[in-house]
C-alpha cells in the first residue's frame, strides 16, 4: 500500500516536470547527441552530412590557427573576468547588506545593469563609449589627458572592454551572495564582538568561511558564463582585433552560422562542452578543500 | 508503472496539441479558390524593406489573387536564415541572391532555370543590354533577375580638394598618384586622405582585375593570379600611408568594420577620399547633408594596367526550387523588372535599374546622389572605364575573408606583426587549400 502509493508520488512529480523534461530532451539532450554525430562529418548545411572521421578534429588541433587563439582569447576573458566580477558583486553585496535607508532602491539600482546588460543596446552603446571619439576618450580630456587610443580596436585593450562590460554586470552573483549573508546568524557576529573581534577578522573568519557555498555556486555558474560568452565580442568587436575577441563561442557561431561548416561547429562544439566539464569538475572536486557548510561541524 | 502509461501519454499528446492545431490551421488557408500565396525574402536597410514592401503592395492591388508574406534581415541574418530554410526545405518563393553566392545555390539546385519564362515572354528582358544579365548565369543559364547595376567607387570630396588645391585626378589614375595625392591632401589638410576600408577584400581582387586577372581562378579552386608582388606592393603602400598618418591607424580601421556608409569619416569631413559600392553614395550623401559635394571616380589602377572596375549586377531575384508557383513568381520578377510604377517606388535603391525604358523614367526624378550613381555606372560602362566582369565568388570564399583574409593578413601585416610578402604568401597557401576543398 505504501509503496504503491510512493509510486503515485513519483510519477505526479514527472508529470508536474515534464514541460521541462520535453523541453530537455528536444532542445537539448537531441541537439547535444546530434553534434556528438556530426562532428565527425562534413556538412554544409545545403547539402547532406558526409562522414569525414576525425578530420574536423585534426584540422582543430592541428591545423587552425584561429582555433588555439579563440582558446586562449576565452580562457583570458574567464580568468580575468570571473575573479573580478565575483569579488565586485561580493563588495557591492556587504555594503548592501548594511542597514541603511533606502537599500532596497540601492538593490534594483545595483541589479539594473544585469537585466539590460546582455542585451544588443547596451553592447552598442558600448561600442560608442570606447570608441576613438567615444565618451572614455572624451573623459580624458576633460582630465587633461589626450588620447585619441581606438580602445577596441586595440590589441592591447579590446579584450578589457568587454571584461568591464561583463564586471558591470554583478548583479545577479550579487543577489546570491546578499541572499547568502543574510542566511549567516547574527549571533555569530555579537559573540565575535564580544570577544573583540575587528571588522576585518569578523569578514575573514565568519563571513567569508560561511559564504564558501554561495561562493562555489557562484564561481561555477560564473565560469560557465564566462567560457561561453557570446553576445559583447559578437556586437562590439566582432573577434578583431588580430582575433584577441575572437571567443571560442563566436568563432563557432562563425564557422557553423555563416561560413556553414556545420560539421567543423558541431566538433567545436563538442570540444567546448568538454572544456566546460573539465573546468566544472575541477571546481567540483576541489570544494571538499575551501567549502565550509555549517552542518558540518567544526574541523579538527 | 504499466497501468500509468496511458495517462503519461495522453498528457504528453495534450501537451502538444497546440503545436498540430497551429499546424493546420497554416494549410487550411492556402486551399482557397485559385488565391496564390507568394513568398518573399530579401536583405537591406530600412529604407529598401519599406520601398519594396510598397512595391509589393502595388502588385497586390492590380493582381487581387496574389498575396505576399515577406520576410527582411539584415546581410548576415539573412543567410543564416535562408541557409536553415533551405535545409529544412520551407525557402519561400523569391529570394534576393547575390554575386557572391548564386553559382552555389545553383549548384545544390535550390533555384529555378529561368530560360523558359524568359522565351515564353513571362520575364520580358528586350529593354535590358546583355552585361546586365550575364552575371545571373550560371553555367550558361538564367538563374537570377538583377536588380540594379553598381560599381565600386572612389568618392572624393570635392571641397576638400578644392581647399587643397589638389585638381581631381583623371580617370585613369594609378595607385602612385593615389599615394601621392593621399599624402598631399593629409599634409595640407590635416585630415586622412583616404578612410579606413582601404584594405577591403574588394580591392585586393580588382588590383588582378586591371591585369587581366582576378582574386579567384576561373575554376573557383585556387586564387587567380600568378605574382603577389602587385598585392604585396599594394600593401607596402598602405604601411607607408598609415606610417604617415594620412590614413586611419589599423586599431582604429578595425573599429569601422562594422559599420555603415553613413558612419564613415568621409561624412563628418575628417577624411576626403572613402571606397563604396555606387548604390552607397546615396546613404553617404544623406548622411553628410546636401550641402557637401562629392564625385565619383574610378578606382585607381596599376600602373600599364586596364581599368580596376566593374559592372557588377549587385543583387538579384531568384525562384527558388521549392515555389509550388514558380510561373506566378517569375511574373513578379518581370513586375520589379519593367514596370516603371513599381520602380518609382523603389527609386534605384539596390542599384541603376536594368531596363533602359525605366531608367529613362526614371531619370528627371532622380536626387543629386541617385543622378551621380546613374551617371557614374554610365560612366563605368563606356569603353576602356571597365574589365570584363568577373565570374561570381567561388565556394569557400566567405570562408576565405573570414578566417585568413582579415584575421590572418590584413591586421597582422598593418599591425607590423608579418611582412606584407608573408601576408600574400600566407593568403595564397590557405585560400588555395580552402578553395580547393582540401581544408576547411
Amino acid at each position: 500500500m505504501r509503496n504503491k502509493r510512493l509510486r503515485a508520488n513519483a510519477l505526479a512529480g514527472y508529470l508536474f516536470i515534464s514541460p521541462w523534461l520535453i523541453g530537455f530532451v528536444t532542445l537539448t539532450l537531441i541537439p547535444i547527441l546530434a553534434i556528438m554525430v556530426l562532428g565527425f562529418t562534413k556538412y554544409p548545411i545545403l547539402a547532406a552530412p558526409k562522414w569525414i572521421g576525425l578530420e574536423n578534429f585534426r584540422y582543430m588541433f592541428f591545423g587552425d590557427p584561429r582555433f588555439w587563439k579563440s582558446v586562449w582569447a576565452t580562457l583570458y576573458f574567464a580568468f580575468a573576468s570571473v575573479p573580478l566580477k565575483l569579488a565586485f558583486a561580493l563588495a557591492i553585496a556587504l555594503m548592501l547588506n548594511l542597514k541603511h535607508r533606502g537599500t532596497s532602491v540601492y538593490r534594483a539600482v545595483y541589479y539594473a545593469p544585469s537585466i539590460v546588460g546582455t542585451s544588443v543596446a547596451v553592447a552598442v552603446m558600448w561600442r560608442e563609449i570606447f570608441d576613438s571619439k567615444g565618451l572614455v576618450n572624451g573623459l580624458l580630456h576633460v582630465f587633461g589627458i589626450p588620447s585619441q587610443v581606438a580602445w577596441l580596436g586595440n590589441p592591447h585593450t579590446a579584450i578589457w572592454t568587454l571584461i568591464l562590460l561583463v564586471i558591470w554586470q554583478f548583479g545577479s552573483p550579487m543577489l546570491i551572495f546578499l541572499a547568502g549573508l543574510k542566511q549567516i546568524p547574527v549571533e555569530l557576529y555579537e559573540s565575535a564582538a564580544i570577544d573583540g573581534a575587528r571588522t576585518w577578522k569578523r569578514f575573514t573568519r565568519i563571513t567569508l568561511p560561511l559564504l564558501t557555498p554561495i561562493i562555489f555556486f557562484n564561481l561555477v555558474l560564473q565560469i560557465i558564463f564566462g567560457l561561453t560568452v557570446f553576445t559583447p565580442a559578437f556586437i562590439i568587436t566582432s573577434g578583431a582585433p588580430l582575433d584577441t575577441t575572437n571567443f571560442y563561442a563566436l568563432y563557432l557561431y562563425t564557422r557553423a552560422f555563416e561560413n556553414f561548416q556545420m560539421g567543423y561547429g558541431s566538433a567545436m562544439a563538442f570540444v567546448l562542452l568538454l572544456i566546460i566539464s573539465i573546468f566544472t569538475a575541477v571546481v567540483f572536486k576541489s570544494s571538499p578543500y575551501w567549502v565550509f557548510y555549517e552542518s558540518e561541524g567544526p574541523k579538527r | 508503472m504499466k497501468r500509468y502509461l496511458p495517462i503519461i501519454i495522453s498528457v504528453l499528446l495534450a501537451a502538444s496539441v497546440p503545436l498540430f492545431a497551429n499546424g493546420q490551421k497554416e494549410s487550411g488557408q492556402a486551399s482557397g479558390q485559385q488565391q496564390i500565396n507568394l513568398g518573399a525574402i530579401w536583405w537591406g536597410s530600412q529604407t529598401r524593406d519599406e520601398r519594396t514592401i510598397a512595391a509589393i503592395k502595388l502588385y497586390e492591388k492590380d493582381h487581387p489573387n496574389v498575396h505576399f508574406t515577406y520576410q527582411f534581415a539584415g546581410w548576415n541574418d539573412y543567410w543564416t536564415k535562408v541557409t536553415t530554410q533551405a535545409a529544412g526545405k520551407n525557402l519561400p518563393d523569391i529570394m534576393q541572391q547575390d554575386y557572391a553566392y548564386v553559382t552555389e545555390w545553383t549548384h545544390r539546385n535550390l533555384l529555378t532555370n529561368l530560360d523558359p519564362y524568359v522565351s515564353s515572354g513571362v520575364i520580358d528582358l528586350s529593354h535590358t543590354s546583355a552585361p546586365y544579365i550575364d552575371g545571373g548565369k550560371v553555367d550558361g543559364h538564367l538563374y537570377a533577375i538583377d536588380l540594379g547595376a553598381n560599381s565600386q567607387t572612389w568618392v572624393l570630396d570635392t571641397d576638400a580638394f578644392k581647399k587643397a588645391g589638389i585638381p581631381i585626378p583623371p580617370n585613369d589614375w594609378t595607385w602612385n598618384d593615389f599615394e601621392k595625392i593621399t599624402m598631399e591632401l593629409h599634409q595640407k589638410l590635416g585630415i586622412w586622405g583616404m578612410g579606413p576600408n582601404l584594405t577591403d577584400e574588394q580591392i585586393w581582387k580588382s588590383i588582378y582585375l586591371g591585369l587581366g586577372e582576378w582574386g579567384y581562378a576561373k575554376d573557383g579552386k585556387s586564387v587567380g593570379y600568378s605574382s603577389d608582388k602587385p598585392f604585396v606592393d599594394f600593401l607596402n603602400m598602405a604601411l607607408r600611408l598609415q606610417k604617415a598618418g594620412a590614413i586611419p591607424s589599423e586599431s582604429n580601421v578595425i573599429t569601422y568594420l562594422n559599420k555603415g556608409p553613413e558612419q564613415l569619416p568621409i561624412v563628418t569631413g575628417k577624411s576626403a577620399m572613402a571606397y563604396v559600392w555606387s548604390n552607397q553614395i546615396v546613404a553617404l550623401q544623406t548622411a553628410a547633408g546636401a550641402d557637401r559635394h562629392f564625385t565619383l571616380h574610378l578606382l585607381p589602377r596599376i600602373a600599364g594596367g586596364k581599368s580596376s572596375n566593374y559592372i557588377k549586377n549587385g543583387q538579384f531575384f531568384s525562384v527558388t526550387s521549392q515555389s509550388k508557383n514558380p510561373k506566378a513568381a517569375a511574373e513578379f520578377i518581370n513586375f520589379i523588372t519593367n514596370s516603371v510604377d513599381a520602380n518609382k517606388i523603389l527609386l534605384a535603391e539596390r542599384g541603376v535599374p536594368i531596363s533602359t525604358i525605366v531608367q529613362d523614367a526614371l531619370k528627371p526624378l532622380l536626387s543629386p546622389a541617385d543622378a551621380a550613381q546613374f551617371n557614374f555606372v554610365g560612366l563605368v560602362a563606356t569603353a576602356g572605364n571597365s574589365s570584363p566582369t568577373p565570374p561570381p565568388d567561388p565556394t569557400g570564399a566567405a570562408n576565405v575573408i573570414q578566417n585568413v583574409y582579415q584575421p590572418q593578413v590584413i591586421q597582422p601585416v598593418m599591425f607590423g606583426n608579418i611582412t606584407p610578402e608573408q601576408g600574400a604568401a600566407l593568403l595564397r597557401s590557405k585560400a588555395d587549400a580552402i578553395l580547393s576543398g582540401k581544408q576547411q
